[in-house]
């Protein structure tokens, strides 16, 4: 066992651990937060990505003890504390940019991540930014559609 | 060198079980306390949206809004069997199933309506927003909550089948009519061939797919986008490279699926030609609209580079080796 320090949607957590635990165990079986899914378990789907320190990492891939004093975003981290959406979870919503959702909070995580640097990405960088996000129902064109609806209701001023 | 082709695939598909099998949905409709509508189908929704075009179509039958339709489905403690979401089926048979549903609690809620205002017969009578009206006397009206106080205990509920037309084909000639509906598509697309690295990368693509009537147009853009690029895998990505019945393909580190750089900016062509059996028209298309192409992007590859492959997954190997 070892005990861990770590920020995750803002909020500060010490957790025991034990060493052979990986991140997305953490979040979701310590922390409860189930919105990171596991897809494939080697870091070739995405399903499972998250923001940890600005940039996005597959936490299938991560050791529980290397998130020490790391700040994390999950997906549950995005919408306001008024239930109010993410301008990016909205325009998924808004393009049809989900269909079986598997794929949609890791999708949605990179977005951000992109977003976060290049606040107007072409679409041929949005492909770029989630070419680590496999997806089998939607084609991805509805996907990059919202990215792009994001980028934009973000420089409105949105969060 | 990169060599550029194009390609066109054109399919049709009869969409349901077929060939006799019995193909049945059931959906039951039933009056809410609150004059909301129930409607429990046992249809799965794996995102394909028809939780989405079924709540539609009660609306629809029934003259509510889709909040006032409460969608219960997928749960076989209290759902009706409404056959797999497969075949392409579930907007077609369950979406008839519960348009039936729809109707005949309808028809229900009015002959209860005719006996609760004291009226003479159900004719010239109106359903809108929940309420039961006189057509030439609007304000002589009793709204959907008003009747469903009378049924607390026991609530009005319907329950509705529907059973797709096909029959079974003469196992000797291979003659007869085995599927009803038939959907129709067609796949354009244009590709570029690297004659180096045997990569073939599909560069701009159309979609036209007869949908008898979108429902929901959105819903019918992501299953053809999704089906494009699904179509795109089977033809030149995805290869389970099965040796002696096992997978060796068995990770997405060499089972290779689209990604977004994969996948170009196709343009959806919705084709509407309604289907008179169908819920206002509508038939399913969910696998239609991957079947042409792989088809057209193997046209494309022998306009590209003048050599027929007739084998999938179109793997640089299988290009190089046809270019030798």
């Amino acid at each position: 066992m070892k005990e861990i320090n770590l920020t995750v949607n803002g909020k500060k957590h010490r957790i025991k651990i034990d060493e052979n635990m990986r991140l997305i165990d953490l979040l979701r079986e310590k922390l409860n937060l189930l919105g990171t899914k596991e897809g494939c378990g080697e870091g070739e789907c995405g399903a499972c990505s998250i923001i940890m320190d600005g940039e996005v990492v597959t936490s299938c891939l991560v050791m529980a003890f290397q998130a020490e004093s790391a700040d994390i975003i999950t997906i549950e981290g995005l919408e306001k504390e008024d239930g109010t959406l993410h301008p990016i979870q909205q325009a998924f919503l808004d393009e049809g940019a989900t269909q079986c959702g598997f794929c949609t909070p890791g999708m949605i995580l990179s977005a951000k991540a992109l977003l976060d640097k290049n606040p107007r990405p072409t679409r041929v960088e949005i492909k770029e930014g989630i070419s680590g996000n496999l997806c089998r129902c939607t084609g991805y064109n509805k996907i990059v559609d919202a990215i792009e609806k994001a980028a934009i209701l973000l420089e409105k001023g949105g969060n | 060198m990169k060599k550029r082709g194009k390609g066109v695939g054109i399919i049709f598909y009869g969409t349901g079980y077929g060939n006799g099998f019995p193909d049945i949905s059931k959906a039951e409709a039933e009056l809410q306390d609150d004059g909301k509508v129930a409607i429990y189908v046992g249809a799965t929704e794996v995102g394909q949206g028809a939780k989405t075009v079924m709540t539609q179509i009660a609306a629809e039958a029934l003259g509510l809004k889709v909040e006032d339709i409460i969608f219960i489905n997928e749960d076989t403690m209290v759902t009706p069997d409404s056959g797999t979401a497969a075949a392409s089926r579930q907007s077609y048979n369950t979406g008839n199933a519960i348009k039936k549903a729809a109707e005949a609690l309808k028809a229900l809620i009015v002959d209860k309506a005719v006996d609760k205002m004291k009226l003479n017969t159900n004719i010239g009578l109106k359903v809108e927003n929940g309420n039961v009206f006189v057509k030439t006397f609007p304000s002589r009206k009793i709204s959907f909550k008003e009747i469903a106080e009378d049924y607390k205990e026991n609530p009005l509920k319907v329950e509705e089948e529907f059973i797709a037309q096909t029959t079974e084909m003469d196992e000797e000639t291979g003659q007869g009519a085995p599927y009803w509906p038939y959907t129709f598509s067609a796949c354009g697309v244009e590709i570029e061939v690297d004659t180096e690295t045997g990569i073939v990368e599909v560069i701009d693509g159309v979609l036209a797919q007869d949908v008898g009537k979108a429902l929901n147009p959105k819903l019918v853009e992501g299953q053809m986008e999704g089906g494009f690029a699904m179509g795109m895998g089977y033809g030149i990505f995805e290869n389970l490279n099965l040796k002696k019945g096992k997978m060796k393909n068995n990770s997405f580190t060499n089972y290779i699926i689209p990604t977004a750089l994969d996948m170009p900016d196709i343009k959806n062509v919705i084709v509407e030609d309604p289907e008179s059996t169908a819920p206002y028209g509508a038939k399913g298309i969910g696998e239609p609209v991957m079947i042409p192409v792989a088809p057209a992007i193997l046209n494309a590859i022998h306009d590209a580079i003048g050599v027929r492959i007739t084998e999938t997954p179109v793997t640089p190997d299988k290009i190089l080796k046809a270019l030798k």
